[in-house]
């Protein structure tokens, strides 16, 4: 890995060219070096590079989103009906655990690990991640982990026991098939991805931002991926130690769960649920973080309150983690824990409040401009905010113990989840397509796909309260047609209803994969500041080049690009907003000042083989002894791999120009 | 009018998929037409039928009792206020999304925030949220006092069915209850009565929930939660197991059954009446034989006895005792004494009265309903087709790992096996089982 130089403004070589300074071990180590390809597939299979990472993990998380969606609607479609028998129990039981994880642990968490990889560096101003290699090996992970987890349909059935997977329900006589096995140890090997993503943005965004970015100038987002990554190292290593708890007691005889060993499975719902709360803000954060850019964008004024939007999230961050036991009001806690859960819920109430509160109070005296991602933006307060007020009913725990475990709850998390996480992600697609690939996604199928989302969502979920409130339980294969009731709460009318909204929805879905490829056949290239942004990741070319910035940039304002772009003029009207410098004045002027001497990460094969390693592993805990040692001696090898591979390419990154003419010029592989 | 006129489309739809259940695919392809003309009167006449529309039996915003109550007492005021400051919230959000358009003004000033509104709007949400937990804190302590409690009834639950025993006490009646008493599906409850429920489990983890008479309560193993249990009026409360407890988790409910302390005393004593034989030569006499032979290896019927021969060639007579333990991974199998006394079965989730009878329990006024309800099954009311299927193949009625090639690791079994009966054999077990109410 070559070393990312601390950025400055100053070009730290003038004058003519010389030869580079750094020692580049050219035939060093044999057959140990670094891939230098920059096209072609080795060059994604190799890659360090956060911006390619980020379109990998997008690529990938959206697949397993389909994937998720399809488990979505064959489970809305089994329950269209009274005793339908679309799928079996123990079909149906596997659907709605692997619908939860799938969306969860492989869409929501690695769709918001692809916006932090690629954007969090070009908002700071940096030109990659901290540990680039580390990156790559947390992206194989995840698509590793995702596949290895969704091969078990295919090998006996997948995990039966719900996300939660409660014990003894998901103990080895209560679900013996190897679907739980392949849970625990897939989640295993996402979870590696996590904490080292975690790990890797927080030495990134507190080591890496240009020169002048203070943490009270650092974008929004960059602040709850942040608040996010503390949570992850938190929580992550949490439901590993509850893994290793079920896989042993699974795989190895362990006793850590059961009763008659003198055990108390009341231990796993604590284990699951000190890292399951977090998990749900985890999940939330960064969404606000993408509104919290988007909703100012198109007011046109900066973020209301951007300290308090910060402290909001932290204090959401931190009331997270004294929360767990609301999801246990029901299992018998007794009275003074479930009062100061309950209290300790409704606290988390009042940073949530705070954000809509300052969301709203930044479009208040804007000039609001209703593109797809303003729009999904203003859906995101909306439906989150009626998330929020039934999470209010529930923080009520007798209430609670009406409410919990039925559709009411659905309807609930689903508002929150999908009406939170899933549309800040939405927003974040349209906003922030033109900067990834260069082209601005079609903004009138963008409508298209913002409405019918929303009325799905709306159609599916909304009617869910009522089936909940009307008792209708989850997780029920079936619903028997002597318990729906008659008139406006008729259950088979809702359920009918919610399974209409869930095709909608999935229409909508459809809308957007079909902008996608209509935008990349045939769109127009994007200019290069569409929205008039405020941040520092419009400040250079779109898509960025490899090294993202030709000179990176000193950072005087919250909103940098935004001030270089206005300036605030007295006249006799008062004080007035005038552009001063176009996005194209800005870019030259940056080009002018390139830095001559940028030294970006070479490629590496070595995280792709180590993560390839953990499956293997894995397979081999539940088949056979032989092949997890196989997988080991793959991990271990390709560790001294990655400890003694040379720094840098053969191929040095300082190529000098084969004129002589300038010293501007600006190469990197990968 | 419209009222009746959907219940008549929904008995008929229940009743003739019913005679078409043997094959299953049949009944859900049938009843989808039915369905689908019911949902459009649904979309046309809605909210006039929201007028005279009976909620679904487990609505729980109906409370039948103290406990039930004071939960809705509580949510009431929580939904209100959650509603109030949402029609606030969208009305400011609509407000400004149509006042602040992009009208061509011009660009805005650049506020940064307002430390006092953002303040004060911290501080409100925090007083409307003290407003909330003062209540809640109060209604927690409220709902778990046990020292009122006027009768204990012991609630177990396994795969998937509920089991209640009440142990022998000086509550529950005035001259308390003498004997202890096992039975299963339907809890039955004298009305105006503290009940505490002493809730565990003997397998996975269960949720014991009556909506319109308490919250839920976790059934863990290894430890006995409480849960207070009230009914107002006689009648017959649905419930459902709300903790996901594996295959056939959608077919484990239960159901409370009040009845007026008199009543409660006749079903008492009818509970811990002595075993009745069959008479002699009857198809149930043969019947006995057959269940003993089949059934009795994990299903316990009190006081049944067999006669045999000891080891020294001498007549004697034992008595038929279960042993669940070795059959099956939860180590109980409901208790069969007196199943004709309870209306449904197998996990409360078939309805051992056919619909005309069910009605007739079901909907009798308060002061009606211990007669009815203590009439039990009688063979006219006897649905026989579903205790049929049953007996018939019980995994393929209700999924439950009881196919041998599934069982746990000491080849025990989860639930009820396929026992290979004849019809023969089937006739004889319903003539003896309907003699046990």
């Amino acid at each position: 890995m070559a070393i990312i130089d601390r950025p400055t403004s100053v070009p730290a070589i003038a004058g003519p060219p010389t030869a580079p300074t750094f020692v580049t071990p050219r035939a060093g180590y044999g057959f140990m070096r670094r891939p230098v390809n920059s096209t072609g597939w080795r060059s994604w299979l190799f890659t360090v590079d956060h911006k390619k990472l980020g379109i990998m993990y997008g690529v990938v998380a959206m697949f397993f989103f389909l994937v998720g969606g399809i488990e979505a609607l064959l489970i809305r479609t089994q329950l269209a009906g009274p005793d339908n028998t679309v799928l079996s129990a123990g079909l149906y039981n596997q659907m709605f655990t692997m619908h939860a994880t799938t969306m969860v642990f492989l869409f929501v968490m690695p769709m918001a690990a692809a916006w932090a990889n690629y954007f969090v560096p070009l908002q700071i101003g940096a030109r990659d991640v901290a540990f680039p290699r580390l990156n790559a090996f947390g992206f194989w992970c995840f698509l590793l982990g995702g596949i290895f987890l969704n091969t078990s349909w295919f090998l006996g059935g997948a995990a039966d026991g719900g996300w939660f997977m409660y014990q003894p329900n998901a103990s080895a006589l209560f679900s013996p098939s190897h679907g739980v096995d392949f849970w625990a140890l897939g989640l295993q090997i996402t979870g590696i991805a996590s904490l080292t993503g975690a790990i890797n943005l927080i030495v990134t965004i507190l080591n890496m931002r240009a020169p002048g970015m203070t943490f009270w100038k650092m974008p929004i987002f960059t602040w709850m991926i942040l608040v996010v990554q503390f949570l992850l190292v938190f929580a992550i290593p949490v439901i590993t130690v509850a893994l290793f708890l079920l896989s042993f007691q699974r795989n190895f005889g362990a006793q850590f769960f059961n009763v008659d060993a003198g055990a108390d499975p009341l231990l796993w719902q604590h284990l699951f649920w000190i890292f399951g709360h977090p998990e749900v803000y985890i999940l939330v954060l960064p969404s606000f973080g993408i509104v919290s850019e988007v909703l100012p964008v198109f007011s046109r004024k900066p973020l209301f309150g951007y300290k308090f939007v910060v402290f909001s999230g932290a204090a959401i961050g931190f009331l997270g983690w004294g929360v767990w036991a609301h999801h246990m009001f029901a299992s018998g806690l007794g009275p003074v824990s479930v009062a100061v859960f309950s209290v300790a819920t409704m606290l988390i109430a009042i940073p949530t409040g705070v954000k809509i509160v300052n969301w709203t109070m930044t479009m208040w005296g804007g000039k609001l401009q209703f593109t797809t991602a303003m729009l999904f933006s203003i859906g995101l307060i909306v439906e989150f905010t009626i998330g929020g007020l039934s999470g209010v009913t529930h923080a009520v725990s007798p209430s609670d113990t009406q409410q919990t475990d039925t559709y009411y709850i659905v309807a609930h998390f689903h508002y929150v989840l999908f009406g939170g996480a899933i549309f800040g992600i939405f927003a974040g697609f349209y906003y922030w397509w033109p900067k990834m690939f260069g082209k601005l996604l079609d903004e009138k199928l963008g409508k298209w796909n913002f409405w019918l989302m929303v009325i799905g969502m709306n159609l599916t979920f909304g009617p869910m309260h009522i089936l909940g409130l009307q008792g209708q339980p989850r997780r029920m294969v079936v619903w028997p047609d002597k318990l729906t009731g008659d008139g406006f709460f008729d259950l088979a009318f809702w359920n009918l209803v919610a399974t209409i909204g869930s095709y909608l929805l999935g229409v909508g879905i459809l809308v957007f994969l079909y902008n996608v490829w209509r935008t990349t056949r045939k769109g127009a290239p994007a200019p290069l500041d569409p929205w008039d942004a405020r941040s520092l990741e419009w400040m250079t070319t779109s898509p960025p080049k490899e090294h993202n910035f030709d000179a990176i940039p000193t950072v005087h304002a919250i909103d940098e690009f935004f001030h270089r772009k206005y300036e605030e003029i007295d006249t006799e009207h008062g004080v007035r907003l005038v552009k001063v410098k176009t996005a194209e004045d800005i870019m030259a002027e940056q080009l002018a000042a390139a830095d001559t001497d940028i030294h970006m990460p070479s490629p590496s094969y070595w995280p792709l083989v180590l993560a390839f390693g953990l499956p293997v592993i894995a397979y081999g805990i539940i088949y056979s002894t032989l092949l997890a040692v196989i997988g080991g001696l793959i991990v271990v090898l390709s560790m001294f791999g990655w400890a003694i591979e040379p720094s840098v390419a053969d191929h040095d990154d300082f190529d000098p120009p084969a004129d002589g003419g300038t010293d501007k010029e600006l190469t990197s592989v990968g | 009018m419209s009222h009746a006129t959907t219940k008549g489309v929904r008995s008929h739809v229940v009743s003739s998929g019913r005679s078409q259940q043997s094959v299953s695919t049949v009944h859900v392809m049938s009843s989808s037409g039915h369905r689908a003309v019911r949902v459009a009167a649904m979309l046309a006449f809605g909210a006039t039928l929201a007028g005279c529309a009976t909620n679904a039996p487990q609505d729980t915003w109906k409370p039948a009792g103290e406990n039930a109550q004071k939960i809705q007492d509580l949510q009431w005021w929580v939904f209100a206020l959650a509603g109030v400051v949402g029609l606030v919230v969208f009305g400011v959000i609509v407000f400004v999304v149509v006042k602040f358009r992009d009208r061509g003004q011009d660009m805005p000033e650049q506020t940064h925030g307002n430390p006092a509104l953002e303040i004060g709007l911290t501080i409100l949400p925090a007083l409307i949220l003290l407003a909330i937990s003062i209540p809640t804190v109060s209604t927690i302590f409220q709902l778990a006092k046990t020292d009122d409690t006027q009768c204990v009834v012991n609630v177990t639950g396994q795969q998937w069915w509920w089991e209640y025993d009440y142990p022998a006490q000086d509550g529950c009646l005035p001259g308390g209850i003498s004997e202890p008493i096992v039975t299963s599906g339907q809890l039955v409850l004298p009305t105006g009565t503290k009940v505490m429920l002493r809730i565990t489990s003997r397998d996975v983890i269960h949720s014991y929930w009556i909506p319109k008479l308490n919250g839920k309560r976790d059934a863990v193993p290894g430890r006995v939660h409480t849960l207070r249990m009230q009914a107002d009026e006689p009648g017959i409360y649905s419930g459902q197991c709300t903790e996901f407890c594996g295959l056939s988790h959608a077919r484990m409910r239960m159901e409370a059954v009040a009845l007026y302390p008199a009543d409660f005393a006749t079903w008492v004593a009818n509970e811990t009446a002595d075993y009745v034989a069959p008479a002699a030569d009857t198809l149930a006499a043969t019947g006995e034989a057959t269940y003993v032979a089949q059934c009795s290896r994990c299903h316990q019927v009190n006081g049944l006895t067999q006669s045999g021969t000891d080891a020294d060639g001498n007549a004697v007579t034992t008595p038929v005792l279960a042993n669940p333990d070795l059959y099956l991974v939860s180590g109980a199998a409901p208790n069969l004494s007196h199943l004709m006394g309870r209306n449904t079965f197998a996990g409360a989730t078939w309805d051992l009265l056919t619909d005309e009878c069910r009605d007739r329990v079901w909907n009798a006024s308060p002061e009606a309903f211990g007669t009815e309800y203590l009439k039990g099954v009688t063979s006219e009311c006897l649905n026989e087709f579903e205790l049929r299927e049953w007996l018939r193949n019980a995994p393929a009625k209700k999924p439950m790992y009881a196919d041998p090639n599934l069982a746990g690791p000491d080849g025990k079994l989860r639930g009820m096996p396929d026992l290979g009966l004849s019809e023969s054999q089937i006739d004889e077990l319903i003539a003896y089982l309907l003699e046990r109410n």
